[in-house]
């Protein structure tokens, strides 16, 4: 039995919204080994990055949150910290790459300066030299091309994929034990998107970090995931080894999603009413499958 | 840094041609206002023969245009003319005039930037909270009352209910400094007199703040709203993600994005203050420009009032060619554009 880097048990969150209680995650529960590289699936609105969040503490501060359950990050159970116990965990043990590289850094500094900021998460009394010295060695680990000219760029003299690259150097730098990548590079190009999630996975596989991805890409499920969840409405309507799902869905959520998958070869795209009441069947699990990791 | 060079070379290109423009309208609309100037300077006494002479003086008579011709040609000399308000040439009016309002002005503008910003960096980082209401509030009052009525406010309470403050003027009798550049704070330091330069520091943070009150509001009110949609920007999210800390989101990732717009409103509200000062100086009796531009106004002192105008016109140019700078400097697509030409 490996240890779990991330254990999410029975997670619920509502939405306090004129008096009225909105649900929005349903006892929702997931795990990730250590090293494993687990993709959360669904569409728009369905709880993705909302429960990618929670994991990160960043939604404890809106006061109309209510979130109940347990979330275990190597065997701590989070809501047991503090605040500064959660923070202390961002940017170090657990870090996130977003969705849109470009509009994720800031744009009023340099990447070097955003840079030293994150390793100062790392290393506090880090100086500037060593920050630089310490980010270029990244950037050329993630293959770019004459780092220090990246490091001394802003983000709009980059390329997409040059800022996602940046982001992924960043995410890795402080060697977290979690990485959460919601949607990465969905605002890049097919084939930057593809060069980049090469680049990510090897390196997460070199650094032994389990990655939390969220997607609503079957594709790249399929080419980086070790096992996939399926969230639909806030639950979680399947779950099991990637290829195990990709195959054999089960759930007919699952299916009308890998339905709708858009095919090169045509066929048309599948056409899916709103058939909440199939939906609503419930959880299949494969179970942990031959391809899940020991 | 090229770029910077290019920016500062064209604004102050464009600053020349308004200084011209500035410069024609307002020597043009002073003589079309009604009233005989050289009457009103000798008063209702004066014979009509003592008037034609100080008309011909003044080259009143001439065409307009010749006027004008004239005038270009004093101004290349550095002469402004005579003042028939004080009988001493407009320049050495104003030299004695400005030091005392570029003072007041700069102390206020100072306040508006060290306090304003502060305030809306503190409103946005707690926004919702006690703080953020406590600011707008601030904010609000500061903006909806002109700086004469705080004037009075201000005095009546802190120079005279309370005496903490001086209730007027510049510095304390008590001391002479010597006038070299008739700046005070420069002047008591080259005198080595650091209780004068006390003195008169003492002396301007209630007219300052009177007069500053207004764009301390507006930069904190400006600065908070545009820090709250910075902070909804991925970048903040992306910076809360990694565990940057509160405070330094707010005073430098959150603020610095947000920064231009409240720095193109100060630029302009220092250059408002020019023309606002002069209620504040007549509450406080200080001996400004502002004054003195009111003076000769009302005597349709021509001469003066031409002098006057192009002098703050200059400086609101000045400020604004700093503001531009500035934001270029601190808006790295400015700074880098790398347009043709």
């Amino acid at each position: 039995m490996t240890a779990l880097v991330l254990e999410i048990i029975n997670l619920n969150l509502s939405f306090a919204r004129h008096g009225e209680q909105t649900a929005v995650l349903h006892d929702v529960c997931l795990s990730i080994a250590r090293g494993e590289r687990v993709a959360l699936v669904g569409e728009s609105g369905s709880g993705k990055s909302v429960t990618a969040r929670i994991v990160l503490g960043l939604l404890g501060e809106l006061a109309s949150a209510r979130i109940t359950g347990e979330i275990r990050f190597e065997g701590q159970d989070l809501g047991a910290l503090s605040p500064a116990g959660r923070h202390a965990l961002r940017g170090t043990k657990m870090s996130m790459i977003f969705q849109d590289p470009t509009s994720s850094l800031n744009p009023a500094y340099t990447i070097g300066a955003q840079f030293h900021e994150v390793l100062r998460r790392g290393a506090p009394k880090i100086s500037a030299k060593a920050a630089k010295e310490r980010a270029g060695a990244m950037l050329a680990g993630i293959s770019m091309d004459q780092p220090d000219r990246v490091l001394g760029s802003y983000p709009f003299q980059l390329s997409g994929g040059m800022n996602q690259r940046v982001m992924i150097a960043m995410a890795l730098a402080n060697t977290p034990s979690l990485l959460i990548a919601d949607e990465p590079g969905t605002a890049l190009d097919v084939t930057v998107q593809a060069q980049t999630l090469k680049l990510m996975r090897e390196l997460v596989e070199d650094n032994g970090t389990a990655v939390l991805f969220i997607t609503h890409n079957i594709g790249v499920v399929r080419e980086f995931a070790d096992r996939v969840y399926v969230l639909y409405r806030g639950r979680i309507v399947e779950k099991g080894a990637t290829h195990a799902v990709l195959t054999d869905a089960r759930h007919p959520y699952t299916r009308a999603l890998l339905a709708a998958v858009p095919r090169l070869t045509g066929g048309g795209i599948a056409d899916i009413g709103e058939e909440t009441d199939v939906f609503a069947a419930p959880m299949f699990d494969h179970g942990p499958g031959a391809e899940a990791r020991p | 840094m090229t770029s910077l060079v290019r920016v500062l070379l064209s604004r102050l290109l464009t600053s020349f041609i308004v200084l011209i423009g500035v410069s024609m309208l307002i020597f043009f609309i002073a003589r079309v206002i009604p009233g005989d100037p050289a009457r009103i300077a000798l008063g209702p006494n004066a014979s009509p023969e003592q008037v034609l002479v100080l008309r011909e003086a003044l080259r009143l008579d001439e065409s307009i245009i010749v006027q004008y011709g004239y005038f270009i040609a004093d101004l290349a000399r550095g002469d402004l003319g005579i003042s028939l308000y004080t009988n001493r040439p407009v320049t050495t009016d104003i030299a004695q005039f400005l030091p005392a309002t570029l003072e007041l002005v700069f102390v206020a503008g100072l306040m508006m930037i060290f306090i304003g910003l502060p305030l809306g960096i503190l409103a946005a980082r707690y926004r919702g909270r006690w703080i953020d209401h406590t600011v707008r509030l601030i904010s609000l009052l500061g903006v909806s009352a002109p700086s004469f009525v705080w004037a009075v406010i201000l005095m009546m309470t802190f120079a005279f209910i309370l005496p903490v403050f001086p209730i007027a003027g510049r510095i304390s009798d008590s001391y002479t400094i010597p006038v070299a550049s008739g700046f005070l704070f420069i002047d008591t330091l080259l005198a080595g007199n650091l209780r004068a330069f006390a003195n008169a520091g003492w002396h301007i943070i209630l007219p300052a703040f009177a007069l500053a009150l207004s764009g301390i509001g507006q930069a904190a009110r400006l600065t908070r709203a545009n820090m709250v949609e910075t902070y909804d920007k991925p970048y903040i999210e992306m910076a809360r993600s990694y565990g940057f800390p509160e405070k330094r989101i707010a005073n430098r990732y959150a603020f610095r994005p947000s920064l231009i717009p409240s720095l193109t409103i100060i630029g302009l509200d220092f250059a408002a203050m020019l023309g606002n000062a002069f209620l504040v100086e007549a509450v406080f009796a200080w001996p400004g420009l502002s004054r003195y531009g009111v003076a000769v106004i009302l005597r349709k002192d021509l001469n003066a009032i031409v002098g006057t105008v192009l002098i703050i016109s200059a400086a609101f140019l000045i400020v604004n060619i700093i503001v531009d700078v500035l934001i270029a400097i601190i808006n790295p697509r400015i700074r880098h554009s790398q347009r043709p030409k």
